[in-house]
């Protein structure tokens, strides 16, 4: 990992706060927000949207497919339970041992898939699963196709489950996403293992993790925010 | 199912001209697979166009079963089901259950989208326009009694037996020759059942559709039904009669037992005052005393007046209070009799 920051000990004129690593330094954090804070976050927030847009794709395919047919649920649930219980920093170093990967972000993102399929395939089926009998056979009753019920009733149904879902794997791939600065420098886990390499610089960690904290929660929240958008009829109750 | 505000008094609608279908059931059986006895063994029968018949039987009968073969929600294992004449066999499902009301008791409205939309779902499947929906939707909603306003409601913001009406007008929606319904009042309190009960015979009153009707109520069955099937276990037909014939003459001991002890006071309840040949009134300084009763109730209902006020006779009067005759304990039990 380059340094492109000062650490403590070559601390020029930046004051006795950070040369001594004494807390939470301010100054710090406003000079170094610019050119490693902030693109850190980017990089982040790629990482996440990248890792949880795929994994959707691949958990929700999975789900429809285990959901026409019973059979396939225990195969895919086993299969992806054991990605999501395989220790990460195992998983980064079993990925890079292929010769075709490398110290890159494609590495970085086939693991962090993998840790979101549980998670979105279970609740994505759950939610299809959870729609009323009767309002199935009432739909099917008045003539929908096997298609339309899944598309007008299964599908809208199940929104609050999957959102549900999406809130799970989104927090869980910006924590893992910080553990990945091991394969691949970059995110907000790239000044977190500076600052450890560091003397354990305290400002840089408290900042790099902290944003990584309050990314999860403006994460969480939009989501909220959407489900809420969207589902304008799971709020309303009986008059 | 208008209320009395919002009964229909403008001319004839498209509501009132539609044809009703004539279901026939020839030799139908259906035989679950894993199963050693049959669901149903032989079951045929025959609804004219228009009318209300309801299979009723005890649980396990086969009742909910025949009529989800009707829109093969259930598949036929022998035998064939008519509408107007022609099978049900080979006609695409989705086609065939779009032209088939369909209303259950837990009425299964979409809880995502609104009353309105819950009502347009087959008009639209049927690529109905927007503006042919829309009138039709506020047509329904005044039909089965309901503010236009409510077209906006979540069906979680509505109470039972709102839903009920909703599904209902659902089930009208594309105008249908035959409605399928099952136990659609069945998990509503008493009250509540009782007048959608009254409003759905008023309704049909205006509407004729063809209607298949299951419950396992006798009291329902006799109350709605212009014919009734009744299933003994196997999907076998112990009778098949209007209300009166059945509870006059039921056809064996199961039917017997299945009406039930009180079949002469259930007869009671089919006949109202003011179809009997009450007797002149008496002088009218002897009218005192005497209770009081509407010509509109059930004789069951008249003779519950009587034995409470303690006399023999009562003074009917119509509904502008106009009497009318006397009608008695005697009349009333004589009611009973066979006709000659």
């Amino acid at each position: 990992m380059i340094a492109q920051t000062v650490i403590p000990d070559f601390g020029g004129g930046e004051g006795s706060c950070v040369r001594e690593n004494k807390g939470f330094c301010w100054n710090w954090v406003k000079d170094n927000w610019g050119d490693t804070l902030w693109p850190a976050v980017r990089q982040h927030v790629e990482l996440t949207a990248i890792a949880v847009v795929i994994g959707f794709a691949i958990a929700f395919g999975l789900a429809l497919l285990a959901h026409r047919r019973r059979r396939l649920e225990a195969p895919i649930t086993v299969t992806t339970g054991v990605l999501y219980t395989i220790p990460s920093l195992a998983l980064f170093q079993i990925l890079v041992g292929f010769s075709f990967l490398g110290l890159n972000r494609l590495t970085v993102e086939i693991a962090l898939v993998s840790y979101t399929l549980l998670i979105l395939f279970r609740n994505t089926l759950e939610g299809l699963r959870g729609v009323p009998a009767e309002v199935r056979e009432a739909a099917e009753g008045m003539g929908l196709t096997r298609r339309q019920v899944l598309a007008k009733v299964e599908l809208p149904l199940a929104l609050p489950a999957i959102v549900a879902g999406l809130r799970i794997a989104t927090v869980t791939v910006i924590s893992l996403a910080t553990v990945a600065a091991f394969i691949d420098d970059e995110g907000l886990g790239s000044p977190i293992f500076r600052a450890i390499q560091s003397n354990v610089f305290k400002t840089e960690l408290l900042a790099a993790g902290g944003l990584a904290v309050a990314l999860a929660l403006l994460a969480d929240a939009v989501l909220v925010i959407a489900q809420r958008l969207v589902t304008p009829w799971a709020r309303r109750q009986r008059a | 199912m208008p209320t009395e505000h919002t009964a229909h008094e403008e001319g004839p609608s498209a509501l009132h001209r539609t044809a009703a279908a004539t279901v026939e059931f020839v030799h139908v059986a259906k035989q679950y697979p894993g199963q050693d006895e049959p669901a149903i063994r032989d079951l045929s029968f025959t609804v004219p166009a228009g009318e209300v018949c309801v299979l009723v039987g005890p649980s396990g009968c086969g009742k909910t079963t025949a009529m989800r073969l009707v829109n093969r929600m259930i598949e036929l294992t022998s035998g064939d089901i008519l509408l107007d004449g022609s099978s049900i066999k080979g006609r695409d499902t989705a086609q065939l259950r779009r032209e088939i009301g369909y209303a259950i008791q837990q009425v299964g409205l979409f809880p995502h989208v609104n009353v309105g939309d819950n009502i347009a779902t087959v008009p639209r499947l049927l690529g109905w326009d927007k503006g042919r929906i829309r009138s039709r939707v506020d047509e329904l909603l005044e039909l089965v009694g309901l503010e236009p306003e409510m077209r906006r409601r979540y069906p979680a913001q509505l109470s039972g037996g709102q839903r009920q009406r909703v599904g209902v007008a659902r089930a009208l929606a594309a105008d249908p020759p035959l409605m399928l319904m099952d136990e659609p009042f069945g998990a509503i309190d008493p009250i509540t059942r009782a007048r959608l009960q009254d409003e759905f015979l008023r309704l049909q009153n205006e509407i004729r559709k063809t209607v298949l009707f299951v419950t396992h109520d006798i009291d329902e069955a006799i109350k709605m039904g212009d014919r009734i099937a009744v299933l003994r276990h196997g999907g076998e037909l112990a009778q098949f009669a209007t209300p009166a014939d059945l509870l006059m003459r039921p056809a064996d001991e199961f039917v017997e037992q299945f009406v039930g002890a009180d079949r002469a006071l259930k007869r009671l309840a089919l006949t109202r005052v003011r179809d009997v040949d009450l007797r002149v009134l008496m002088p009218e300084h002897e009218r005192d005393g005497h209770p009081r009763i509407d010509e509109g109730v059930p004789l069951r209902d008249a003779l519950a007046e009587l034995l409470q006020a303690g006399r023999q006779e009562g003074i009917v009067v119509d509904a502008a209070g106009k009497e009318r005759g006397v009608i008695s304990i005697d009349l009333i039990s004589r009611s009973l009799e066979p006709p000659a």
